[in-house]
C-alpha cells in the first residue's frame, strides 16, 4: 500500500534528522556561535529545581552587585518533571543558558553531559591550576564525564540524621532516644498525649525513606549500605536483611506512625512537623533553613495554618543507634546541585561567569551558606550565624555547626551511584516492610535483582 | 420517566438525586474550603498578583480558539464526507480514524520530542495546538458522523436538483442544521484544551507563552508545598469552564440528543 | 423546515445509503482528507515511530540507539508490575463501567421526571467533568490523609473505628482511584444517557404505567433496552479510557502503595521519564494499543450480536 511506504520513508527521514542533530550538538567544542556573547553582559536563563524562588532572588541579587549587566532569570521546575521538561528544551534551539544538574539520578549530569560546555578552562582561570584541592571533592569527580568538567558545583547535602520538635521533647521532659528501646518509650509518651512520633512519606517517588534504609544498615554495620551500592557486598547481605527487619520492627513497635506508604515526606509529613503535630522526622541538611525565623514563617504560611501558630524550634540529633551494636551514627553527603552551561547558549560566556560564580567565589558561596538550604562547597566558607535570625540561637546553634562539622567529614555518598531503578527498588523493599510480610530475605533479593540487570 | 403524580412518591425521587448528587459535590466544597485556609482570601489574591497571570489566560484562551477552530473546521467536512458524499473503502478510512482514540497522551511525548523541536514550534503555542486538536478530531468526527446521518439526504438532493454545487450544498444547507452538534463539540473541545496540562508543561517554556493550566505550579516549592495557593490557583483557573458549561449546556445538550450515539 | 422521511429513506451508520438509491454522489475524498491528514497523519506517525522505538534500548536522548528487537516486549512479559497494571485496568473498568452505568441511567431517569430544580443538579454531576484531574487531585489526596476530611468524618458521625490509613492499603488505594474516576466522569455518561432517554417514546412509558408497573419495573424492561446502543457505545469508551488511565493514579497515589495502583499509562510515564527507558516504554505502548483496538473490536461484535 502507498500509505506505509510514504510512512516508511518520512519515519527514517526524521530519525535520521534527529539522530544526526543530537550527534552534531553532542560534539560540543565549538559550535557556530562560538562567538558566546559578552562574559560581563546579557541576560542569562537559569533553570533548577532548587533552590525555592525566595532563596534564589537573593542569589541573583548579590550575584548583580558584582556583575550589574548580567540579568538572570531563574526558572524554577518541580524536581518531579524536571528531567521531562528538560529535554526537549535542550535539544531545542530555545533551552536555558545556564540549567542545574544533580549528581546522579533523572537529571544527572551525566544525562546531560552532552548538552554541556566544558568548564575547565574557566575554572582553571578564575581558581589557578590546583582549583581541586579548594573545593569539595565529591562534586568534582561527580560532574567530571569523560574528562570534561561538565558542571559547576555549587551546594552539598547531607542526610542520615534526625530532626526533633524540642519544644515537644521539653514539654514532656523527654531526651532525643539514642536505642532502639529508648525511641520505643518515647513515642509511648508522645503517642498516649495524641500526637504521631516518627514519620516518614514513601508515596510518591522522592527516596527519602532510603536514608533511612541507610542510616538503619550503617546502625547495624558502619558502611554496609554503601559496599551494597558499589557492589562489593551483595544486598542479600546479612546486615542489609537485618536492617530491612529493623525497619519492619520500627513500624511494628509503634516508633514509625501507620501511613507511611500513603503519605508524602512533602508536603504531607513536612507540613506535619513544622505545625508540631509530629515530634520527629528524618530530613537532611537541607531542614536546617527552618530553623531560621524567616523560612519557617514561609513554610506555615504554605502549610495553610494561622499566621499566629507557634513557631517550633527544630534541632538535629543523630540516628538512634537501632541495632544495639555500638556503631556510630553517620552522615552520608552528596554534591547537591551543579551548573552546567548549555553548549547552545546565546550568551554563553555571562552564563559561564554565573555558573562558576555560585559555586567557585566567596561572594557566591556566602550567599549560599546564609541561605541555610545547603551546604558550601569552596573550602573556607561558612554561615555567617550572627547574620541570621535564628528561633532559638542558643539552642539551635551548637548544635548546627555541629552538623557542619560532621558534614565536612561525611566519606559515604548518598544517592551517588544509585540509579534510578536502583532507588525504585530500595524504596519498594522498604513499602514492602512496612505494608506486606514479604520476609527481608525476598524484599532484598529484589532489590539484588535489579541491582544485576542494569 | 418515573411516577411522579402523587406528592410523596415526588418527594421520595427528589430526595433519591439529592443524597445521590451530595459525594459529587463533597470534593467541590472541600476544594474551595481548602483554598481559603490560612491566609483565607489573601490566597486568591496573591495568585491574582502574579505579574503575568492575565496574559496566561490569554493564551490559554488563544490556544483553546485555535483548536476549536481547526477540529470544528476537521469534524464538519470530515462528517459530510463520511456520512453524505461517496468516498471508496470509506469505512476503512473511518476505522482508521477512529482507532486513533485507543492512543493515550503519553505515548505521544516520545515523538513529540524530536519533532516538535526539528520543526522549530518548541515554545510556541503551536506544540501544543496541533496534538492537542490531533487528539480531539476522530471523537468529534464520530459524534458528528452520527448526527449529520440523521440529516434527511432529500435535502442535500433538491438542493442539488436545484443547481448547487456541492460546497454550497454544504455552507449554505448543511452548516445552518448542524449548530447543535457544532455547540456540544464546542464545549467538550473548549473544556479539553483548557484543561491541557502536560503538553504546555513540556513545550511552552517562557511565561509569554505558558497557559494557564501552569499556574499552581508556581506554588510548589521545592520544599513548600502551598496547597493554599495551589488550590485558589486551581479553583481560579476551572471558573472559566465551569462559567461556560453552564453558559452553553443547554445547546450541548441539544447537541448530543440530536447526534445520541445510537 | 421539517420533512418527514420515509422509513427507507433513512440512513444508517453501516453502508454506503448512496448505492442503495443508485444515484452517483460526489467526491467525498476531498472531504474527509483535512481530518484524515492533519489527525490520522500526525497520530499515525507518532504510533509509528513508537513502533520503532519499541525495539531499541535507548535513552531518548544519546545518539547511540541500540536495537535489540523483541527483546522489550519479552521483558513485559516477564514483568510483575506489567501483569498487575492489567489486572488492575481490568478491575478498573469493571467497576467503573458497572457503577457508572447504573447511575448515569438512574441520574438519568431522575432528570427526565417532574421534580424541581431539574437543571441545577444536572450542571452540579457535570462540573466534575469540566474540572482538570490535576486541579482536583490535591484535594482527593487531602480528603483520604490519615488527618483528612474522611476520617474527620467518619469520626464526627461516631464510626471512629473505621477509621483507616486509606492511602497506604494498596486495596483502599485501587478503591479510591476508581471512585476519584467515576467522580470525574459520571457527567459525561449521564449526558450521553439522558441524550438517549429523550429518545423514548413518552406513549411506550404511558402504556406501561396503565399497565400498572411500578419505576423499577420501567427501568428494566423499558430503558436499559431503550438505551442498548448507548451503553456499547459507552463500554468502548470505558474499556479504551480504563486502559489510558493516566492522570487519576499519577496524581493521587503515584502508582503506589507497591504498585497496588499501577496502570499502563503511570508505568510507561515512569519508565519513560524517570528511567530514561524509552525503549521499554515504547514497547508498553504499543501493546496498550492493540489492547484497546482488541477491547473496542470485541464490545463492538458483541453488542452487535446481542442485538440480533
Amino acid at each position: 500500500m502507498r500509505f506505509s511506504t510514504v510512512r516508511k520513508t518520512t519515519l527514517s527521514a526524521v530519525a535520521g534528522v534527529v539522530l544526526a542533530s543530537t550527534v552534531l550538538t553532542a560534539c560540543g567544542g565549538s559550535p557556530e556561535n562560538s562567538d558566546g556573547g559578552s562574559a560581563t553582559a546579557g541576560t542569562v536563563n537559569w533553570w533548577s529545581w532548587t533552590p525555592d524562588n525566595d532563596l534564589a532572588a537573593r542569589e541573583i541579587a548579590a550575584f548583580n552587585e558584582q556583575y550589574p549587566d548580567i540579568e538572570v532569570i531563574y526558572k524554577k521546575v518541580p524536581s518531579d518533571n524536571y528531567a521531562a521538561v528538560l529535554k526537549p528544551a535542550l535539544a531545542s534551539d530555545d533551552g536555558p543558558d545556564v540549567f542545574t544538574v544533580n549528581a546522579s539520578g533523572s537529571y544527572s549530569a551525566e544525562a546531560f553531559a552532552a548538552y554541556s560546555y566544558d568548564l575547565t578552562p574557566d575554572v582553571e582561570e578564575l581558581l589557578g591550576t590546583d582549583w581541586e584541592s579548594k573545593v569539595y571533592q565529591g562534586g568534582v569527580d561527580a560532574f567530571t564525564v569523560d574528562d570534561r568538567l561538565v558542571a559547576a558545583q555549587w551546594a552539598k547535602v547531607g542526610a542520615g540524621i534526625m530532626w526533633i520538635n524540642k519544644d515537644v521533647f521539653d514539654q514532656y521532659g523527654l531526651t532525643p532516644p539514642t536505642t532502639m528501646d529508648e525511641w520505643v518509650q518515647v513515642c509511648e509518651t508522645f503517642r498516649s498525649a495524641g500526637l504521631g512520633c516518627f514519620r516518614e512519606g514513601m508515596a510518591g517517588s522522592s527516596g527519602f525513606i532510603v536514608d533511612t534504609v541507610h542510616s538503619i544498615a550503617d546502625s547495624v554495620e558502619t558502611g554496609a549500605f554503601q559496599a551494597a551500592v558499589t557492589g562489593e557486598a551483595e544486598w542479600t547481605a546479612p546486615s542489609i536483611v537485618e536492617a530491612l527487619g529493623l525497619l519492619r520492627e520500627l513500624s511494628e513497635n509503634g516508633v514509625l506512625d501507620e501511613g507511611s506508604v500513603g503519605i508524602q515526606q512533602y508536603p504531607d509529613v513536612n507540613n506535619a512537623f513544622l505545625t508540631g503535630q509530629v515530634p520527629m522526622v528524618q530530613m537532611g541538611t537541607w531542614y536546617q533553613q527552618y530553623a531560621t525565623v524567616n523560612s519557617l514563617t514561609a513554610a506555615l504560611d504554605g502549610a495553610g495554618v494561622p499566621a499566629d501558630t507557634p513557631k517550633i524550634t527544630i534541632v538535629p540529633i543523630p540516628f538512634p543507634d537501632v541495632a544495639g551494636s555500638g556503631n556510630p551514627s553517620t552522615m552520608f553527603a552528596d554534591p547537591d546541585a551543579g551548573q552546567a552551561v548549555n553548549v547552545k547558549s546565546k550568551n554563553r560566556n555571562a552564563a559561564v561567569t554565573f555558573a562558576l560564580w555560585l559555586g567557585h567565589t566567596q561572594e557566591g558561596q556566602q550567599v549560599v551558606a546564609n541561605n541555610m538550604d545547603s551546604f558550601p562547597t569552596l573550602n573556607g566558607v561558612t554561615p555567617a550565624f550572627d547574620e541570621i535570625e535564628f528561633v532559638d540561637p542558643d539552642v539551635q546553634l551548637p548544635e548546627l555547626q555541629k552538623v557542619s562539622e560532621q558534614l565536612g567529614q561525611a566519606s559515604d555518598a548518598r544517592s551517588l551511584g544509585i540509579s534510578a531503578e536502583l532507588n525504585q527498588a530500595i524504596i519498594d523493599a522498604a513499602q514492602a516492610m512496612v505494608n506486606s510480610d514479604t520476609s527481608p530475605e525476598d524484599a532484598a533479593a529484589a532489590i539484588q535483582k535489579v541491582a544485576d540487570a542494569r | 420517566m418515573f411516577e411522579t403524580r402523587r406528592l410523596r412518591s415526588r418527594i421520595g425521587l427528589q430526595l433519591l438525586l439529592s443524597v445521590l448528587v451530595l459525594p459529587f459535590v463533597f470534593p467541590l466544597i472541600a476544594m474551595v474550603r481548602g483554598s481559603l485556609a490560612g491566609a483565607g482570601w489573601g490566597n486568591y489574591a496573591t495568585v491574582l498578583s502574579l505579574p503575568l497571570l492575565p496574559g496566561f489566560f490569554v493564551n490559554s484562551a488563544l490556544l483553546s480558539a485555535a483548536v476549536i477552530a481547526i477540529v470544528l473546521v476537521c469534524t464538519l467536512t470530515a462528517a459530510f464526507g463520511f456520512s453524505k458524499l461517496h468516498v471508496p473503502g470509506k469505512e476503512i478510512f473511518f476505522w482508521m480514524l477512529l482507532a486513533c482514540l485507543t492512543l493515550p497522551g503519553v505515548v505521544l511525548l516520545a515523538p513529540l520530542f524530536a519533532t516538535i523541536t526539528r520543526i522549530g514550534a518548541y515554545n510556541t503555542l503551536w506544540a501544543v495546538i496541533l496534538p492537542v486538536a490531533a487528539l480531539q478530531v476522530p471523537f468529534t468526527v464520530l459524534l458528528a458522523r452520527n448526527f449529520v446521518d440523521g440529516i434527511p439526504d432529500a435535502l442535500m438532493e433538491s438542493a442539488r436538483v436545484d443547481g448547487a454545487n456541492v460546497v454550497r450544498t454544504f455552507w449554505h444547507i448543511l452548516l445552518p442544521l448542524t449548530r447543535p452538534i457544532m455547540a456540544a463539540v464546542v464545549v467538550l473541545v473548549f473544556i479539553n484544551s483548557w484543561n491541557e496540562f502536560l503538553l504546555p508543561l513540556l513545550f511552552l517554556q517562557t511565561p509569554d507563552q505558558q497557559t494557564v493550566t501552569l499556574v499552581p505550579q508556581f506554588f510548589v516549592g521545592m520544599y513548600n508545598n502551598d496547597q493554599t495557593k495551589v488550590l485558589a490557583a486551581a479553583v481560579l483557573t476551572g471558573l472559566p469552564v465551569v462559567i461556560a458549561y453552564v453558559c452553553l449546556q443547554r445547546y450541548f445538550e441539544r447537541g448530543l440528543a440530536a447526534g445520541a450515539l445510537k | 423546515m421539517t420533512t418527514t422521511v420515509p422509513e427507507t429513506l433513512a440512513t444508517t451508520r453501516t453502508g454506503s445509503p448512496g448505492r442503495r438509491r443508485g444515484v452517483r454522489r460526489p467526491a467525498g475524498l476531498p472531504w474527509i482528507l483535512p481530518a484524515l491528514l492533519f489527525s490520522a497523519g500526525l497520530l499515525y506517525y507518532c504510533i509509528g515511530y513508537t513502533g520503532y522505538i519499541s525495539t531499541l534500548d535507548w535513552d531518548g536522548a544519546a545518539p547511540i540507539q541500540q536495537q535489540v528487537g523483541a527483546e522489550n516486549f519479552v521483558r513485559m512479559v516477564q514483568d510483575p508490575v506489567f501483569w498487575g497494571a492489567l489486572r488492575n485496568t481490568a478491575i478498573f473498568f469493571v467497576v467503573t463501567f458497572s457503577v457508572q452505568v447504573a447511575l448515569g441511567i438512574v441520574f438519568a431517569s431522575l432528570l427526565h421526571s417532574r421534580l424541581w430544580f431539574k437543571t441545577f443538579y444536572k450542571v452540579l454531576i457535570f462540573i466534575p467533568v469540566v474540572l482538570a484531574t490535576a486541579t482536583a487531585a490535591p484535594v482527593f489526596r487531602q480528603i483520604y490523609a490519615p488527618d483528612g476530611a474522611l476520617n474527620e468524618l467518619l469520626g464526627a458521625v461516631g464510626l471512629a473505628g473505621l477509621q483507616q490509613t486509606w492511602l497506604a492499603n494498596g486495596a483502599f488505594a485501587l478503591a479510591i482511584v476508581i471512585t476519584v474516576q467515576i467522580w470525574h466522569s459520571t457527567g459525561v455518561v449521564f449526558v450521553l444517557y439522558y441524550a438517549a432517554i429523550g429518545q423514548i417514546e413518552p406513549e411506550v412509558v404511558e402504556a406501561a404505567r396503565i399497565d400498572g408497573a411500578g419505576d423499577l419495573r420501567i427501568l428494566v424492561s423499558i430503558v436499559w433496552p431503550g438505551v442498548r446502543g448507548t451503553t456499547i457505545a459507552i463500554a468502548i469508551l470505558s474499556a479504551i479510557g480504563s486502559l489510558k488511565t493516566f492522570d487519576v493514579p499519577f496524581l493521587i497515589t503515584s502508582g503506589g502503595p507497591s504498585y497496588a495502583t499501577e496502570f499502563l499509562g503511570t508505568m510507561i510515564y515512569r519508565v519513560s521519564v524517570a528511567f530514561s527507558d524509552v525503549g521499554y516504554g515504547a514497547a508498553l505502548s504499543v501493546v496498550l494499543l492493540l489492547l484497546a483496538l482488541v477491547a473496542a473490536i470485541i464490545i463492538n461484535v458483541g453488542g452487535r450480536r446481542g442485538e440480533r
